[in-house]
């Protein structure tokens, strides 16, 4: 910059303040729905009320989270939205791995029909209503595998990955191979040490989208008991959970206590995702770039 | 459930036959390759069991394709076989199977409705509404971006900016009826501090489609740029230094230099996302979507949900979907071929 006004070229300076303003303003607008959900969750009972709050929480307590984090189907779905994403990522990145490292091999006879077979199903499938029933079928209905087995590989994640592992230099496997190893422990123990990097930056995808994964919970589950992080939230932010169980007890005040009550419910299924975001930021922009280099 | 089996059975027959087909396909095809060279049946035949000891020798790897495997049989392919009750009148007891076929009949019902017409243009609206403002905002965005050169700032915006990517639409659109109702909610709260009347996001038709834009861009316009910020990064340095020699604004440089460099780009995205323009997530019409604006927030996905779901219409639901997916792939196989005549590389 200094270059610039050195050069008495000021008009430039004045751009670039432009520029720099316009950005913090956009990431402003990014992070205020945040601030807002903050500032409810916060707020006092009185403020809530007459919907005084903007910016601020106004008579900041903590009596939201105290009501909400004592509620104990709060805790059962965090436990069920824990338990799919757990095993959902493993299960996931298991079968992505298994699949993206078999097609990936140079001289296996059928590779390209199997490939192929696996890329149309990005864009052709069965749809809503046979995979419901498909998934009623087998049994799984209204248990936690219908949340993660039903669409455990995702092509774009296959894809990423097969393109990782074409792109490893082949005498890894040829000298493992030439010392008698399998095909099993080429992969355990040649290609996924090296492949750290990319099993983290799917893994993580997997993660999120299991933890964030509402519809299916909606189409596969039935008992209130079972249900997901998400799920919950949706019926308590537009169901009438919460209005009912509290206005019966408490009156009128609680109608209104509700707002901060389901910012409170956001800010607690959101706040995992903040606290890992942080270190999972760039592996996902590599992952992102990665994918959209062509297989 | 006897339909299930009858299910395995179709596709096993299917499976095998196409297996059977591609080994065929796969021999024959390698047969014929030698065949040219030297001409000679003998060496053909010793292909043909070439490839045998090749397969055999890869057992190991076509075993862990297994599960892989019936992965998909189970839950893509299987699923395709149901698509066959859009043709039938599709009876619960019966099974897909034993159900008696119609013909067109469930297409003919579900095009004589207008709910459908209803929900096509409602999708093709919405998907272009956000289309027109987060196309040119994204690549407005990845362009102010490039432009940063403190580096710390520049992480730390676009740490921010992805965020919303990682929220799901749950919390989008509580926040958003939070955010914008029209009693109370902040954004009117601020209107009405600058003297602009309550604006009715949620509750009128025109506004929601606004409002539903507005939340799209608002979660994905930072984690687009990901992508054009790769293509910014690959322009050669040198142009812009002969450019500023040569006396050129920034702005002057951008226009000449940057835009046409990653014009390709531009192209080619712009035709996936208009490729895309009749597929429409669930999650976002349905989450935002209330009673009031129904007739604008009904989409075809939405209205697959509740015709099959919530109203057990398996065959017209079904057929539906069949119908988006095959106009979907018709769309895709013309914008790849304009893909290819514009840019010179396809998209699929």
């Amino acid at each position: 910059m200094s270059r610039f006004i050195a050069g008495g070229k000021s008009r430039i300076t004045v751009g670039a303040a432009l520029l720099y303003l316009s950005i913090i303003l956009l990431t402003f607008v990014c992070l205020y729905p945040f601030l807002n959900v903050l500032a409810y969750s916060l707020s006092g009972y009185n403020a809530v009320l007459s919907r005084r709050v903007t910016f601020f929480p106004i008579d900041f307590n903590l009596d939201a989270y105290k009501q909400i984090l004592g509620r104990p189907q709060i805790w059962m779905a965090m436990r069920t939205t824990v338990l799919v994403t757990l095993m959902g990522t493993f299960s996931s990145l298991l079968l992505t791995v298994i699949a993206a490292y078999v097609l990936s091999r140079r001289n296996l006879p059928g590779k390209k029909a199997f490939t192929v077979l696996i890329l149309f199903t990005m864009y052709f499938s069965g749809g809503m209503i046979p995979t419901f029933m498909v998934v009623k079928g087998i049994g799984l209905y209204d248990t936690l595998g219908a949340l993660f087995l039903p669409q455990a590989i995702s092509v774009f994640n296959f894809i990423v990955m097969r393109t990782f592992f074409q792109n490893l230099p082949s005498s890894l496997e040829e000298s493992a191979e030439i010392d008698g190893a399998s095909e099993l422990q080429v992969l355990i123990k040649i290609i996924l040490p090296v492949s750290l990097s990319i099993l983290a930056t799917i893994g993580l995808f997997y993660a999120v989208g299991y933890w964030n994964t509402y519809f299916d919970a909606l189409l596969y589950i039935q008992d209130p008991d079972k249900y997901t992080l998400q799920l919950r939230l949706r019926s308590l932010l537009f169901g009438e959970e919460l209005n009912n169980s509290n206005a019966n007890l408490e009156g009128i005040g609680t109608q209104v206590m509700t707002q901060s009550l389901k910012m409170a419910t956001v800010a607690v299924s959101t706040i995992p995702i903040l606290i890992v975001y942080p270190w999972l930021q760039k592996y996902f922009v590599k992952g992102v770039m990665l994918g959209s280099l062509k297989g | 459930m006897c339909s299930i089996n009858d299910i395995f059975f179709a596709i096993f027959d299917f499976v095998i036959t196409n297996a059977m087909d591609n080994y065929t396909y796969l021999c024959n095809s390698n047969t014929q390759r030698v065949d040219d060279m030297s001409k000679s049946k003998v060496a053909s035949k010793r292909v043909y069991s070439k490839t045998i000891r090749r397969v055999w020798q890869c057992k190991w790897l076509y075993l862990m394709l297994v599960p892989v495997i019936a992965y998909y049989v189970i839950f893509k392919y299987v699923p395709m076989y149901g698509i066959t009750i859009a043709f039938k009148n599709y009876n619960i007891f019966k099974g897909i199977t034993e159900s008696p076929w119609c013909g067109l009949d469930i297409f003919e019902k579900i095009f004589r409705s207008k709910t459908l017409w209803n929900a096509i243009r409602n999708t093709l609206v919405l998907n272009f509404t956000t289309l027109l403002a987060s196309f040119p905002l994204t690549i407005i965005v990845s362009l102010m971006l490039n432009e940063i050169r403190v580096v710390r700032f520049k992480k730390v915006t676009q740490s921010i900016l992805y965020l919303p990517h990682f929220v799901s639409w749950v919390v989008v659109a509580g926040i958003a009826t939070n955010l914008f109702s029209l009693q109370g909610g902040s954004i009117n709260n601020i209107l009405n501090g600058i003297g602009f009347e309550s604006v009715p996001f949620l509750s009128d038709n025109g506004w929601w489609i606004f409002t539903y834009m507005i939340c799209n861009v608002w979660k994905e316009i930072g984690w687009g740029t990901i992508i054009y910020l790769a293509a910014l990064t690959s322009v050669d340095e040198s142009l812009y230094e002969a450019a500023y020699l040569d006396g050129a604004t920034k702005f002057q440089r951008l226009i000449y230099i940057t835009l046409p460099l990653i014009r390709p780009f531009i192209v080619t995205m712009l035709i996936l996302q208009i490729s895309r323009l009749m597929t429409i997530g669930l999650d976002a019409p349905l989450l935002l979507g209330n009673d009031k604006v129904a007739a604008v927030s009904e989409v075809i996905s939405t209205y697959v949900y509740r015709l099959g779901i919530e109203n057990a219409k398996y065959s017209e639901s079904t057929a539906i979907g069949l119908f988006q997916s095959v106009v979907n792939i018709i769309i895709l196989l013309a914008a790849d071929k304009f893909a290819k005549i514009t840019t010179e590389e396809g998209i699929i």
